[in-house]
């Protein structure tokens, strides 16, 4: 019985076994496509029977992972104790001296800003050195006859960014007539001249692309280039050569490497705010042109002083505005408004209307001070006369300053009789500075020198001038200019007061330095 | 999002503990995959703490009721009639608290009151309504025609006019300006919406594209547009020297300061007049005047902090004083909608940043647990410091920030609490102190009050208020006072007035009409706007209120449709919204009447129904 049950039972167990392997890869036959996974499946059991059970390991541990519950950790003691422990700086770290005295000195104007306002803690008004009131603008009359109108049909704040109901006529007049000064196609306005460049520069150069930039560039070029995160090379301030030979290193680089063609981009100032310097843009714009760069220029400080019809650098080197790709300039500077522009071609200035983060996520100026800057330009083109007026003003400040006495103590930023700058920096010779180290000292500390000039300028206000020191953010600055005392040229004074004032600036300058550590 | 329950009135600031959840939202960091987050519905999103939420049944859908009738502390004029029939609607509570909020209580004695200390966020919020499945696959598939229409467009195009794309290939050496890729959704889906009707521009209608419109005269209740025409598809446009008068939902003219004539106007006259209109140097060096001091002691005063400084430009004030506050080796967590501004700040601060969920203090919660406990990466030291920036009112979804859980936060974590009120200073709160005097909270349980003028105050620039320390260091530091201009006269002088009347001290009760009339026009407006069957988003209270239209299509037909019943208001699309809810925007404002908003309201709903934009499911279960 034994003998002849045993093969029946295990046919038979053969046989359901079979029929149900059977079904099943029926089943699985009626999903499409699973014939191509059976396959697979038996060839590669056939090729290699090892990988199909790593393979079916790796599915289950899948399945498994998957269905697993989170992980939680069950107290959050040391969690709560490490947050107990966590204990933040303070949000700002306690002033220096050195900072309270940079509080106090800051001058406080009472009533109007004009070429002779008055100073809180001085009873007679000073002769104001201190501002880009170049022409006098501030006290146009006729500036504020136009403001006053536009804010009877205006009102004040515009109440929305140029993308919602924000653009007003006046400012796409405004836009109009800057182009027009300029000689470019397009221009678009901005809320803040100090975020203009910074907004701008990103807008067009992304990360991967390339910007080639001014060592001497002021801190909104600085920011704008930094947040672009593109790759970023230095040449020497205002220093042709060394841009050619960054320009050719990049060439042959990418010669050699082969490199795609990215955006290019050559960033430089036009009147640089911390030397008083001009860039050669002729020069510039040859080699922008020889490499096939895009220049960018900030006109911040140049537009509406320098050249003969106030168009800036381009006026000034007879350049073709076209040729420059951005001119970026602002209106708080000469045109005594607020806000900044960039002009260009339309493709530049439409691109922006959408990617300037500045322009698209910003209320857009005030009616009145986009009228006043129309305003100021209208002027500026009908008497271009002041300008000569304020050139004569400015070799008047030099003149004085460069006398013989001063030499030892003092440079001049920059120090060019002829040179149109309508401003200059004052920094104590590094030699005169030397002559008085103290003790073990190798160099007079920044704060030293500092308060040097503060000294000189308090000494400035006392015999009624005022002046400032140039202020800096300084730990922020890439590489911070030295220490100096920046003095404006104004046609607010007549060239007799600008003889005086420059002559109190240079007997306080003596009689500070010369007394300076006798002590 | 889970409601958090917290009723037990004994607690002190009645906040919400954003650890009331506990135990399911406090796990430890998430797993980056598991099967339970998709079963769950909810997909993970790029930060890796937002899928650590408490899988919730019942998610995103309309929220019950408050709770308890003084929890709303909005002021109701009261010969104002109510339009609801009492009873039915949530807001039918709003006419019981006019007992809490009488005008003789003094701010003192409003914050410590009952309401004050009962007031939650929770019952504030109004849940954003999941979007209907059809019209989710809708927009989808819209989208995607669009795009394939759009590389056809393309394709096409660069064989057949090459000319035209001339600008997206390299030329003579240079690299394209824009780049094909990146400028794709500009070209043929902005220029697309932006396009102007073919039908419209023949028969001579108001200019019917949908952004950049370019206006005359104040933005106030109403607005007047130049209209303009385009014959190229509107790559470029042509005043048709006409105007257009519409009524005015798309400036943020909050409290209506927005003016040409009345005491502000005639006080900045009287400025200019003696202080000219510019100040032409940065405030470090010599453009700081009299009357900046004695506008940041106004601003000072208004918010309820010791100091204040003041910034020419709003983008400006975010952008060029968080990178003095914080810089490499501390850490900025951003809510994710976060202005552009404050992401400029933060990306030049050189700060590490982290980003929680919109407005979710579990969110934040978690990420703070993770961030402390972990400290910087790689080297794992301690952060320097924290600094959790966060807007008072959020201008794209109207949501208002849960501040009080954040307080609460603050104390337990001991990070730094930047708000931006650059939309809710002015707008919320009974004396327009912003969120703080909307909660109830003091002023001083917040680090740093930021916040812009152009909103509320019909002006410019911003102010940042906070201690007198922080205050002295930021003036020797903050890049705008060193080298930008400073605040114009008369700006200057249209924010001292325009505070002088929201506070009172000109002795007319001015201000306190405007702020009634704009928390009423907004709670009205947010209201009938959701009986009506819109998917609205917006906590209530807030004068921002977003209506969603989802398809690309609908968004120029919605704008041109309001603008031809002569109303004007913002679409806002991708990429300023998730690409889904693409949206349009009303500002509500002080100066809009009822009659306004009920003219704006009948032509809302009949475009809404052309439009079949009444996709809202909890307003039909609220009618059944």
């Amino acid at each position: 019985m034994v003998n002849s049950d045993r093969p029946y039972t295990v046919d038979d167990n053969v046989r359901f076994i079979n029929s149900t392997v059977n079904s099943v890869y029926e089943l699985v036959a009626l999903i499409p496509g699973s014939d191509i996974i059976m396959n697979y499946l038996k060839e590669s059991y056939q090729h290699d029977p090892f990988r199909v059970v790593l393979e079916l390991f790796l599915v289950f541990f899948a399945i498994k992972y998957m269905l697993a519950k989170r992980y939680k950790p069950n107290d959050n003691s040391e969690i709560n104790e490490l947050v107990e422990e966590w204990h933040p700086e303070p949000l700002v770290p306690a002033l220096s001296s050195f900072d309270r005295m940079n509080l106090e000195k800051t001058p406080v104007i009472i009533g109007p800003q004009s070429a002779k306002p008055k100073v809180a803690g001085h009873t007679k008004p000073l002769l104001n050195l201190a501002t880009t009131n170049y022409i006098n603008l501030v006290s146009s009359e006729q500036i504020k006859e136009k403001a006053i109108s536009t804010l009877r049909n205006y009102g004040v704040g515009s109440c929305g960014p140029p993308g919602f109901y924000g653009t007003i006529d006046v400012h796409m007049d405004l836009e109009k007539d800057i182009a027009r000064f300029l000689g470019t196609d397009e221009c678009i306005i901005y809320a803040q001249g100090f975020s203009t460049i910074s907004s701008v520069i990103p807008a067009f150069s992304k990360r991967g692309d390339l910007l080639v930039v001014d060592e001497g560039v002021n801190f909104a070029v600085q920011k704008g280039v930094q947040i672009s995160r593109s790759n970023v090379r230095w040449f020497k301030h205002n220093d042709i050569e060394d841009l050619e030979r960054v320009l050719e290193e990049i060439r042959v680089d990418d010669l050699v490497h082969k490199k795609r063609l990215t955006r290019r981009f050559i960033v430089t100032e036009g009147l640089f705010a911390n030397y008083g310097d001009i860039a050669p843009l002729s020069k510039i714009v040859e080699l922008k042109i020889k490499y096939k760069y895009r220049l960018i220029l900030d006109e911040s400080q140049s537009i509406g002083v320098l050249g003969k019809r106030g168009a800036g650098l381009t006026d000034l080197f007879n350049v073709n505005p076209t040729q420059v790709d951005m001119i970026i300039g602002s209106m708080s500077t000469t045109l005594c408004s607020s806000g900044g522009f960039c002009a260009g071609s339309n493709e530049i200035i439409d691109h922006q209307r959408l990617s300037g983060s500045a322009y698209c996520y910003s209320a857009s100026i005030p009616a009145m001070l986009a009228v006043s800057a129309s305003e100021a330009l209208k002027i500026i083109q009908l008497q271009p006369s002041i300008l000569t007026e304020l050139s004569e003003r400015m070799q008047s400040v030099r003149q004085t300053l460069k006398h013989k006495s001063m030499e030892p103590l003092i440079d001049i930023h920059s120090p060019e009789m002829d040179s149109p700058a309508p401003f200059l920096h004052i920094r104590a010779k590094s030699s005169f500075l030397k002559l008085h180290l103290k003790g073990e000292e190798n160099e007079v500390s920044r704060e030293d020198e500092e308060r040097l000039l503060q000294d000189v300028v308090d000494e400035c206000a006392y015999q009624g001038v005022l002046v400032t020191r140039a202020k800096y953010v300084i730990d922020q600055e890439r590489h911070c200019p030295k220490p100096s005392i920046k003095i404006y040229a104004t046609t607010g004074l007549t060239k007799k007061e600008t003889e005086k004032a420059a002559s109190v600036v240079k007997a306080a300058i003596i009689k500070v330095f010369g007394k300076w550590r006798r002590a | 999002m889970t409601t958090i329950e917290s009723n037990s009135p004994s607690s002190k600031l009645a906040v919400p503990s954003a650890n009331g959840s506990d135990g399911k939202a406090t796990g430890g960091r998430a797993r980056a995959f598991s099967l339970s987050t998709i079963m769950a519905g909810r997909a993970r999103r790029s930060y890796s703490v937002s899928s650590a939420y408490p899988p919730n049944s019942n998610p995103s859908l309309y929220l019950s009721p408050p709770r308890s009738s003084g929890d709303h502390t909005f002021s109701i004029n009261a010969d104002i009639p109510l339009p609801y029939p009492p009873g039915s609607s949530s807001l039918s509570d709003v006419t019981k608290l006019q007992q809490f909020s009488s005008l003789s209580v003094s701010v003192a004695q409003r914050r410590n009151s009952t309401a004050a200390l009962r007031r939650k966020y929770e019952d504030l919020e109004q849940k954003l309504e999941a979007t209907p499945l059809w019209v989710l696959v809708s927009t989808y598939l819209n989208y995607l025609i669009l795009i394939l229409y759009g590389h056809l467009r393309d394709i096409l195009g660069k064989v057949f006019k090459r000319d035209e794309y001339a600008h997206l290939r390299t030329h003579d050496g240079y690299a394209p300006l824009v780049s094909d890729f990146d400028s794709f959704y500009t070209r043929r889906l902005y220029m697309r919406i932006r396009e102007t009707d073919f039908v419209n521009s023949k028969n001579s209608m108001a200019s019917s594209d949908c952004w950049n419109r370019p206006i005359t005269g104040v933005a106030s209740r109403t607005v007047k547009l130049l209209d303009r025409t385009s014959d190229d598809f509107n790559k470029t446009f042509s005043l048709s020297g006409t105007t257009t008068e519409a009524v005015n939902f798309a400036s943020y003219n909050y409290l209506g300061f927005a003016q040409s004539v009345g005491e502000c106007a005639d006080a900045v006259e009287e400025t200019v007049k003696t202080l000219g209109a510019c100040s032409s140097s940065p405030r470090s060096e010599a453009g700081g005047s009299s009357l900046h001091r004695q506008l940041e002691g106004k601003v000072a005063q208004f918010v309820g902090k010791p100091a204040a400084i003041v910034v020419s430009m709003g983008f400006a004030t975010n952008s060029t004083t968080i990178p003095t506050l914080v810089r490499k080796g501390c850490l900025i967590i951003s809510d994710e909608l976060n202005h552009s501004s404050i992401i400029f700040g933060a990306r030049l601060s050189g700060a590490s940043i982290r980003v929680f969920k919109h407005n979710n203090m579990d969110s934040l919660k978690l990420l703070l647990q993770e961030v402390i406990s972990q400290g910087q990466p790689r080297t794992h030291r301690p952060w320097k410091k924290i600094m959790v920036i966060v807007e008072g009112l959020y201008s794209m979804e109207g949501s208002i920030v849960n501040l009080p859980a954040l307080v609460q936060l603050r104390k337990q974590f001991g990070f730094y609490l930047y708000v931006d009120e650059a939309h809710s200073i002015g707008a919320l709160g009974e004396r327009g102190g912003g969120v703080c005097d909307f909660y109830g909270i003091s002023p001083s349980h917040v680090d740093i009050l930021m916040g812009t003028f152009t909103k509320s105050f019909g002006a410019a620039g911003g102010y940042i208020a906070a201690t007198k320390d922080i205050i002295d260091y930021l003036r020797l530091k903050n890049h705008s006072f060193a080298y930008a201009e400073s605040i114009t006269p008369p700006v200057a002088q249209q924010i001292l007035t325009s505070i002088t009347i929201i506070r009172g001290d000109d002795g007319t009760n001015e201000g306190r009409k405007r702020i009634q009339q704009l928390a009423d026009n907004s709670i009205y407006f947010a209201a009938r706007l959701r009986e009506m069957g819109f998917i609205v988003y917006g906590d209530e209270g807030s004068p921002v209120i977003p209506l969603l239209v989802f398809n690309p299509a609908k968004i120029p037909a919605f704008s041109r449709e309001l603008l031809q019943r002569k109303i004007a208001i913002c679409v806002v699309g991708y990429p300023a919204t998730p690409i889904i809810t693409a949206r349009a925007r009303f500002c509500v404002s002080a100066s809009h009447t009822r009659k306004d908003l009920d003219y704006a309201l009948e032509h809302i709903s009949e475009i809404g129904d052309t439009l079949m934009l009444k996709v809202s499911r909890a307003a039909r279960k609220k009618l059944e």
